[in-house]
């Protein structure tokens, strides 16, 4: 277990909204499992640690959810993405993508 | 705006934590049931598939704690539940917490009442532009020093330092006449007013709402009368047609059209012409007119004192600076124009000048009842400390658990603070109430008490005095929790007892604290009492009982002073107005006066006698009234020397009476009677002769006699006649009655006042009236919460001594010696307590000197009074319980734990 990496705060919160973004309206569970099989054995996620994060993108108006039925017949919450939501999408991915390539440069053998 | 919706979702949830907790767990439990039947579906046992769920889906109680503390405010759960938990302490006694919400209410609204009045009319900043920069002018004539620290203004004298002075911006010059208006001319009512330069508004920085302002133009004699009015006048006058601007007024009986109206919340304080000169009743001013000055004031550098004067300094000039300029130019001119008198200046802030008559009651009842608060205060810092000493256990347990300091001390903190909020609420809710009576006493010539109430700045006084009262009166008992021994108060099977001994010892200050607020506020409140009975019960030297008086007013066009034969045609008003009283049923004499009595001093002027001259700074200051000969009975005034009026004296009315005092000031060594006095009748140029001399009279105020000098109305009548009708008819009866008279011979003048004479000695001494009500009932209430305080400690600390009884009650002691011990026990601190009171009140008394009417600040009969009073109540609540303790049964005593 020892490779697999912790998910990073803020990465979290672009991949469920990634996920929503593909997916349509899911519930916990099921936007967990999604991120669990996009990631692959590569990614160590305590499921859990996804309720905090929809509540905060819930609080900033990123993401709304309704109340609704699972496949088990049980009170579900249903989570989809705002019309804010979908704008923050390409800017939290141009971010995130900032990053990823700046950090490429450092990781980069130096010539 | 991302954050206000983060902020609001977070309170929200604050709000809702019960159902978002259920819809967690909801969410939660679906989300387990969901992975378990994936995994049923890929194979596993119902366990296994349980297992791995479970496994998969990390720490529960985590996750729901981070999902909580994403949900909430940050440090709100945590004070939440510690204001949660304190309410449920303090539910869990009810008794105690409905009485200390309810002293804290008592409390918080006694202050925030008084406040609201002391705000409206001492703090808050009048409605004019930068009203620390406008002052009061009023000048000073150094030879009558003695008896007028300042004097009204001279007209001459304004314009010519309105045009020198360079530390001024502007001056205004104006007069507080009483105008009569009516729509038709008949039976007009007197209401306020201001004539005033015509850059009066501009020295105020006011403008009209509608129409225009005053200009040059309009303050010349002869141009068309026009008047401005203020909110209140158009609301009243003209229900706030928006098109009056070009209507008319009948003002005095005149025609004055509406040339403009100010905004809403602008008033005018009123502005006294001097310190011993009392102007006229406290009318809301309503309308103002241009003040078109008579010849006679543009040419007299001696006399026409007659005007107040408003200015506004410039930016950045002190008042002292503009003071100093003034009195620079004062001397200048007296030297240069040859006057025989020599001029100064009193310059005073216009806050200050309009609240100077009151400011010192005010303040000395807000710390009257702010020591009422504070009394209270300490009695449930005792209370507190008491139940502080109950949860020592809880809060042994909490420390042990690792409980930090700071969150000890704010759980304890927080049931204070539950109570002080409770009792903040209920107070500001009495306030409302509150501040209803207290207008009700208050004396109606306050200024500025038509914006008293209870508004924002009075609500956020009434929270922070709330929470200051929490620290006051919860810190001691919190920080108390600091010093709990986990593991001693653990194993103590009493940690009461164990506690006691250091206990007492705050107890002790508490008390003694207590005692020495209520000592100085005793002190305080019957020195006003006595002061307050010496004023009402010394010899006035007239008797106001069975008199009524109506002021008549001749504002009309007929009285109007350019009116040929205007002297008889006063006279005749007079004459019969006092035949149709003297017709109604039960009069047994009418006397006519020319200035309401007990309204202060007026027509103030110089005693000047022809046969002897004296400098003008050695002439006394005379009060001048024109009365008939029926005056002296009606009022009750014996004639001490010499002759009274007669009929006989009315074709050559030149005779005066003069009080003892007058005789002695302005005739030393002399005989008067048969002496002369001139420039005493307006008008005209004949002396007068003294024929009689009358006894010193409060008749213009009960705090002090004045040099009188009475002259028959048939040598000059006023324009405002005062009627004195005794009667043996009450004068509920009479008034109607008197109206109907006065209005059947003229209904276009006007009555500003008709009342009983015992009406208006009531209304001349409201202000004492009102702090000595007041101040009383502060006391009052004071010395119940001393009452309480030492009846609650003495049960407290017998209580804690009850074993002790036990054992001395078993060994043999007497009742009588088990009273005296637990009497002494309450006394030390008590007497303490008296010790510091006597020193508090030294000190206050220095501020409250004014305050008194020839009482002495160490009157002995005050402070012994003060002293036995609360001694005998410390006992009586000392007492009770010492005699219940020391009856205590031995055997029951011994088995307590």
């Amino acid at each position: 277990m020892g490779d697999k990496s912790d998910v990073l705060q803020g990465t979290l919160d672009l991949m469920v909204l990634k996920t929503l973004e593909s997916m349509g309206p899911l519930h916990g569970y099921g936007i967990a499992r999604r991120i669990e099989q996009v990631s692959g054995d590569s990614l160590s996620l305590n499921q859990g640690t996804i309720y905090p994060a929809l509540l905060r993108l819930e609080q900033r108006g990123w993401v709304k959810s309704e109340w609704g039925m699972s496949e088990t017949n049980r009170r579900a919450k249903f989570y989809s993405l705002s019309r804010i939501g979908r704008k923050k999408i390409e800017e939290e991915t141009e971010n995130w993508e900032r990053i990823a390539s700046t950090m490429a440069r450092f990781l980069a053998p130096s010539n | 705006m991302e954050w206000i919706r983060v902020l609001l979702s977070h309170l929200a949830a604050v709000v809702r934590w019960r159902r978002l907790d259920a819809d967690l767990d909801d969410e939660l439990r679906t989300h387990i049931e969901l992975a378990v039947a994936e995994n049923i579906r890929s194979g596993m046992t119902a366990e296994q598939a349980r297992t791995k769920a479970l496994r998969a889906f990390g720490g529960m109680t985590q996750v729901r704690e981070s999902y909580r503390m994403q949900r909430g405010l940050p440090g709100i759960g945590q004070f939440g539940r510690d204001v949660h938990f304190a309410i449920r302490q303090l539910r869990k006694s009810p008794g105690y917490s409905l009485t200390a919400i309810l002293t804290l209410a008592l409390g918080i609204g006694g202050v925030t009442t008084v406040f609201s009045v002391v705000n409206a009319v001492l703090l808050k900043p009048f409605s004019f532009r930068d009203p620390d920069r406008l002052v009061i002018i009023r000048e000073v004539e150094k030879e009558a020093l003695r008896t007028a620290p300042s004097i009204p203004v001279n007209y001459r004298h304004y314009l010519r330092l309105k045009h020198d002075a360079k530390t001024l911006e502007d001056a205004a010059i104006f007069q507080e006449p009483g105008f009569s208006v009516s729509p038709s001319g008949d039976r007009p009512q007197i209401v306020g007013g201001i004539t005033a330069s015509p850059n009066f508004l501009r020295v105020l920085g006011v403008q009209p709402i509608l129409g225009r302002d005053f200009a040059e133009s309009d303050a010349v004699k002869g141009a068309p009368p026009v008047v401005l009015l203020t909110y209140d006048a158009w609301r009243v006058f003209f229900q706030r047609d928006a098109k009056v601007i070009g209507r008319s007024l009948r003002l005095d009986g005149d025609r004055a059209t509406v040339i403009g109206v100010l905004p809403p919340g602008v008033r005018f304080p009123k502005i006294e012409l001097a310190p011993i000169i009392a102007g006229g009743p406290p009318l809301e001013k309503l309308i103002i007119r241009p003040l078109i000055p008579d010849p006679y004031f543009l040419k007299t550098d001696e006399g026409g004192f007659n005007f107040s004067v408003i200015a506004r300094l410039k930016p950045n000039v002190s008042v002292e600076e503009a003071a100093s300029e003034l009195e620079t130019l004062q001397r200048a001119y007296s030297a240069s124009a040859h006057l025989p008198i020599h001029l100064g200046i009193a310059v005073t802030p216009l806050a200050k000048d309009v609240t100077s008559g009151i400011s010192g009651a005010l303040w000395l009842l807000l710390s009257a009842v702010g020591a009422v608060l504070l009394i209270a205060c300490v009695n449930l810092a005792n209370l507190q400390l008491a139940r502080a000493v109950a949860a020592e256990r809880e809060t042994a347990v909490r420390a042990a658990l690792g409980a930090s300091k700071g969150r000890l001390v704010f759980a304890r903190l927080a049931e204070s603070l539950v109570l002080a909020l409770s009792g903040g609420v209920a107070g500001v809710t009495l306030a409302f109430g509150g501040l209803r009576l207290l207008l009700a006493l208050v004396p109606a010539n306050v200024p500025r008490l038509n914006e008293v109430q209870v508004d924002l700045p009075v609500l956020l006084f009434a929270t922070g005095l709330s929470i200051a009262a929490a620290l006051l009166f919860g810190t001691l008992p919190a920080l108390r929790s600091l010093r709990v021994h986990p593991q001693a108060a653990l194993q103590s099977n009493s940690s009461r007892s164990v506690n006691s001994q250091e206990g007492r010892r705050t107890r002790n200050i508490l008390v003694a604290s207590q005692v020495a607020c209520t000592v100085a506020l005793l002190i305080v409140t019957s020195l006003i009492l006595r002061s307050f009975s010496r004023l009402m019960q010394q010899d006035r030297g007239f008797d106001a009982t069975h008199v009524t008086l109506a002021e008549v007013a001749l504002f009309a066009p007929r009285y109007g002073d350019s009116k040929p034969n205007i002297a008889a045609v006063k006279l005749a008003f007079a004459d019969r107005a006092m035949t149709g009283f003297g017709q109604l049923p039960g009069v047994q004499s009418v006397a006519i006066t020319s200035a309401i009595p007990l309204s202060g001093e007026t027509w103030v002027d110089d005693l000047t006698r022809p046969d002897h001259t004296v400098p003008p700074a050695q002439r006394p200051l005379i009060n001048v009234r024109w009365i008939n000969p029926e005056y002296l009975s009606t009022m009750q005034i014996p004639l001490m020397k010499g002759r009274n009026f007669a009929a006989s004296d009315r074709a050559n009315p030149y005779v005066a009476l003069i009080s003892e005092r007058t005789a002695r000031e302005g005739f030393p060594g002399e005989n008067p009677i048969g002496r002369q006095m001139s420039n005493i009748v307006p008008d005209s140029q004949k002396s007068v002769t003294v024929i009689g001399i009358v006894p010193d009279t409060r008749i213009n105020g009960l705090k002090d006699t004045a040099d009188m000098v009475y002259l028959p109305y048939w040598a000059y009548t006023p324009w405002q006649i005062t009627f004195l009708v005794r009667s043996s008819q009450p004068s509920s009866d009479l008034i109607p009655e008197m109206r109907r008279v006065v209005w059947s011979i003229d209904p276009q003048v006007a009555i500003p006042a008709l009342k009983s004479m015992d009406a208006q000695l009531d209304e001349s001494v409201s202000t004492e009236r009102f702090q000595t009500i007041v101040l009383a009932s502060f006391g009052t209430a004071a010395l119940l919460l001393a009452l309480l305080g030492v009846y609650g400690v003495q049960a407290y600390s017998v209580s804690l001594r009850r074993q002790e009884f036990g054992i001395r009650i078993a060994l043999g002691s007497g009742r009588a010696t088990l009273i005296r011990l637990a009497l002494w026990q309450a006394a030390v601190p008590v007497l303490l307590g008296a010790c510091t009171g006597l020193a508090l009140a030294g000190f206050a008394l220095r501020f409250i000197r004014s305050l008194l009417y020839q009482t002495p600040v160490l009157d002995p009969v005050a402070i012994g009074v003060s002293l036995l009073v609360l001694l005998c109540a410390a006992a009586l609540a000392a007492i009770v319980p010492a005699r219940r303790a020391a009856s205590i049964d031995p055997m029951r005593a011994l088995r307590i734990e």
